[in-house]
């Protein structure tokens, strides 16, 4: 997704999240992220769809390995190149904080 | 199984700033009514296509479940289910689902009344090492069940390993929409390729073809398909085609492709004529691909400019075949997961009265933007170009479009992958 599509989905998803909970900063920046950058395959309820895995009911310490796989590099899975570059840049505590949003919310 | 529709409430203001996120190669549509919607049915696993009695029953596949009909009551009678599907009146214990392939797409035929037959496209594990097949069922009057299976399609090829492609688990590549045409009433049936190079140019496997059969599974007379091709084949040469609606005025059909990393392709048909895909290796100029097929090649795991990849790999390759039937549309030349189509019809939509609508699942890889949208699309009249295409502005929000049906109400069905159907309709 370029950069104005990602922008534009977080001022989306701001406005529901200001509107409508009461979350920290930091999980309504998982929540932002999630629906900027992972939603449109897993779904906005994670529960995967097409050929998309679901999220729900994995554990936070699974998700950030298959983050970290990803992110070296290493398939997991047929659709790993799509994961490639969306982890490539993940900062070791933006992979925590996002498995610690999906788990604690779809698990 | 009884299940209650679910109605939710619209969010305009969300709906159309995401419609601009995602807006990036057509502009957004001001020409056409302004559209509400409604959530017909929602929570269900991966809706795959619609078909409507007159009355507005609307029967409906779930790629991993089965069969259902939601009746005008509100009430959803399970009809026809896979072993993982509970509640189903009945249950067919060799269809399943794995990776794109499962049940999907269902069309009535146009003497329901009278014979009460309806047509489902699935895979089934009946023959190793499966196969895509096209079923016709019998419903009986109350609307609870099916009986009377008759396979006409039994050998649409299946892909049932893995393979190392993007994408490149088991069951990719199925096409699956079924649809009758208007003008002739027979009944057409899109395949995929299912990721075999060998499929989409052989006159006998019926992957990646467009077939033309009547309701006993026959092939239409005047196909035209070229010597030593089966006679059920109407056209040939293609990927993926999840997308076939009939033009009014001449009911020439037109399909909609999903295309490889580049150009989705919404192509106007001709009877036994070449959509050009031909992924096989060592041939167009290409060397050894992975696995033996070229679909994705060059590059298959990274981005790249997808017009470096459409001169390696066309969608429709002209310098190899110069009478393949050319494209009206690429999507300029990207691929967003092109899928289902349909032609409006009605005063009511004004200016899109007599437009072509296709939707877009979303592939958000290599730089190109994700995509989830609807377009609307003025094909010229010769269906070589487009005069138009514009993105609707939804009034809900975007998703994987899998399905679009017109319903005989004059409203559009539109199902996402995520498990919603949606009635749109012009204010």
């Amino acid at each position: 997704m370029g950069r104005v599509a990602i922008f534009a989905s977080i001022i989306t998803v701001s406005t529901a999240v200001s509107a409508t909970s009461a979350l920290s900063d930091d999980a309504v920046d998982m929540q932002d992220y999630y629906a900027a950058e992972c939603s449109q395959c897993h779904g906005r309820a994670a529960r995967g769809m097409a050929s998309f895995p679901s999220l729900r009911g994995k554990t936070a310490e699974l998700l950030a390995e298959r983050l970290e796989s990803y992110r070296a590099g290493e398939a997991v899975g047929p659709n790993s190149m799509l994961m490639f570059p969306i982890a490539k840049d993940l900062s070791d505590e933006m992979i925590e904080n996002l498995s610690a949003y999906i788990a604690e919310n779809f698990g | 199984m009884k299940r209650r529709m679910t109605a939710l409430p619209a969010s305009r203001l969300l709906a159309s700033v995401a419609a601009l996120a995602m807006t990036a190669t057509s502009a957004l549509g001001a020409d056409g009514p302004e559209l509400s919607y409604e959530t017909v049915l929602t929570d269900l696993d991966n809706p795959w296509d619609m078909a409507f009695l007159p009355d507005g029953t609307m029967f409906y596949t779930e790629k991993c479940l089965g069969l259902s009909v939601l009746l005008p009551s509100g009430e959803v009678n399970a009809l026809l289910g896979m072993p993982e599907g509970e509640g189903y009146a009945s249950t067919a214990d060799d269809l399943f689902c794995e990776g794109q392939a499962g049940m999907m797409g269902v069309a009535i035929d146009p003497d329901f009344e009278d014979n009460r037959r309806i047509y489902v496209y699935s895979t089934s594990n009946m023959t190793a090492p499966g196969t895509n097949r096209v079923m016709r069922l019998v419903v009986n009057e109350d609307l609870t069940e099916v009986s009377d299976r008759t396979d006409l399609i039994d050998s649409i090829p299946y892909k049932p390993e893995a393979s190392d492609h993007p994408f490149g688990g088991p069951g990719a590549h199925n096409g699956g929409r079924l649809r009758f045409n208007p003008g002739d009433g027979y009944l057409y049936v899109t395949t995929g390729d299912t990721h075999n190079g060998e499929v989409p140019q052989s006159p006998t496997l019926l992957g990646g073809k467009v077939l033309r059969i009547d309701t006993d599974g026959n092939a239409a007379p005047d196909n035209n398909a070229p010597e030593g091709f089966d006679p059920r084949i109407y056209a040939y040469g293609f990927r993926n085609v999840q997308g076939i609606a009939f033009r009014p005025g001449d009911n020439r059909p037109i399909i909609a492709e999903h295309g490889p990393w580049h150009s989705d392709e919404i192509t106007a048909l001709e009877p036994g004529g070449n959509g050009g895909w031909d992924p096989r290796p060592n041939m167009a100029g290409r060397e050894d691909c992975p696995d033996n097929y070229c679909g994705y090649s060059p590059n298959q795991m990274e981005g790249m400019d997808a017009a470096e990849r459409a001169a390696y790999m066309p969608m429709t390759d002209l310098e190899t075949y110069p009478d393949a039937m050319p494209p009206a549309w690429t999507n300029n030349g990207l691929s967003q997961g092109m899928s289902s189509a349909v032609f409006l019809t009605g005063d009511h939509w004004g200016a899109w009265d007599g437009r072509m609508l296709v939707g877009l699942m979303g592939i958000g890889f290599g730089g190109t933007p994700v995509g989830q949208r609807i377009d609307v699309v003025d094909l010229s009249d010769d269906g070589l170009s487009v005069n138009s295409v514009i993105e609707m502005p939804l009034p809900m929000d975007s998703g994987r479009f899998r399905s679009l049906v017109q319903g005989p109400d004059g409203a559009l069905y539109a199902a996402i992958d995520e498990g919603d159907i949606y009635r749109l309709t012009p204010n």
